[in-house]
C-alpha cells in the first residue's frame, strides 16, 4: 500500500535533465545581436549568401543617416562604435545594411571606419 | 502511543527530501527568457573588399584589374563606354575568360547609389569573379 503511493508520484528527474540541457543550449547560443534599429530597403542581388556567425549590423538609410545599436551616429563616431561592439564580440563580421537609395560616399566611409576599427570581414546586405 | 511515534518519524523523513519546486520555477523562467531573447537573425549579404589606398592605386594603373566606374548619375562605365545593367555580366565574363586572375575593382563616385553598386557586385559574382574591391571616386 505504502509503496504504491510513492510510485504514483511523478519522477521529475528526467524532465529536469532535459530542461537543464535546453537551458544550457539557449545560454550558449544566445548571441545578443544589436540591431541597428531602422528598416532599410535592401538592394537586390541573386548571389547573396548567409555569412554566418555573429555580426555587427550597421544601417545606412535612404537619407544617408548611419544607425548602429539603435542610435544614429555620424561618420567620425562610427569608428568608435564599431570598435566598442567589436571588442564585445571579436569574431563578429560587419554587415552593412545600405538602403538602395543611399549614397556610396557614406557606404565607403563606413567601410573605411570598419577597416580602421580592425574588422576585416565586411559584407553588404542584399536580398534575393 | 507506539503508533503515534511511528507516524511522527514518517513525517520527518518526508520533510528531509529537498523540495525541487522553487528551483524548477527559476529554471523554467530562465529557459523561457533565453528562448524569447534568442533572435536568430538571418541576413544575406555580399562580401566587399576595401583595399588600402597604397595597394589599390597600382592595381588600377597597371591595368591588372577589371575597372568598373559608377558615376554620379548612376551610369556604369566600362572601357570608356556607358553600359547597361544587364551588359555588365557578359562584359566581365569576357574579360574573366581572357585572364581569370583579374580582380574586379569598382570605383563608386560619391553620389552613386548603393543599389547600383550591389547590382555590379552581383553581376561580377554571377560572372564567377569573387575578388571584388570597392574604391572611392575622385
Amino acid at each position: 500500500m505504502e509503496e504504491e503511493r510513492e510510485e504514483s508520484e511523478i519522477n521529475l528527474t528526467p524532465m529536469l535533465d532535459v530542461v537543464f540541457i535546453m537551458l544550457i543550449f539557449f545560454i550558449v547560443t544566445a548571441v545578443f545581436v544589436r540591431e541597428p534599429g531602422v528598416d532599410v530597403e535592401r538592394p537586390v542581388a541573386q548571389t547573396a549568401v548567409d555569412p554566418g556567425g555573429g555580426s555587427i549590423f550597421i544601417a545606412i538609410t535612404a537619407n544617408d543617416e548611419i544607425w548602429i545599436d539603435r542610435r544614429e551616429i555620424d561618420v567620425p563616431g562610427a569608428k568608435a562604435q564599431i570598435e566598442r561592439l567589436s571588442s564585445e564580440n571579436p569574431e563578429a563580421g560587419i554587415i552593412i545594411q545600405a538602403d538602395s537609395e543611399s549614397r556610396n560616399e557614406v557606404l565607403i566611409a563606413v567601410m573605411d571606419a570598419a577597416k580602421e576599427a580592425g574588422v576585416a570581414d565586411i559584407t553588404i546586405a542584399a536580398g534575393d | 502511543m507506539a503508533r503515534k511515534h511511528i507516524a511522527s518519524i514518517k513525517v520527518e523523513t518526508e520533510e528531509n527530501e529537498i523540495n525541487l519546486t522553487p528551483m524548477l520555477d527559476v529554471v523554467f523562467i530562465m529557459l523561457i527568457f533565453f528562448i524569447v531573447t534568442a533572435t536568430f537573425i538571418r541576413e544575406t549579404s555580399i562580401e566587399a573588399n576595401r583595399p588600402d589606398q597604397q595597394e589599390s592605386m597600382p592595381v588600377v594603373q597597371e591595368d591588372g584589374a577589371i575597372l568598373i566606374i559608377i558615376d554620379n548619375n548612376d551610369d556604369i562605365w566600362m572601357n570608356g563606354l556607358v553600359i547597361d545593367d544587364r551588359a555588365v555580366r557578359p562584359n566581365i565574363q569576357r574579360l574573366h575568360a581572357e585572364n581569370p586572375d583579374r580582380p574586379v575593382v569598382i570605383q563608386a563616385e560619391p553620389n552613386s547609389s548603393a543599389e547600383k553598386l550591389v547590382t555590379v557586385m552581383d553581376a561580377s559574382r554571377q560572372a564567377d569573379v569573387y575578388n571584388i574591391s570597392i574604391t572611392a571616386g575622385s
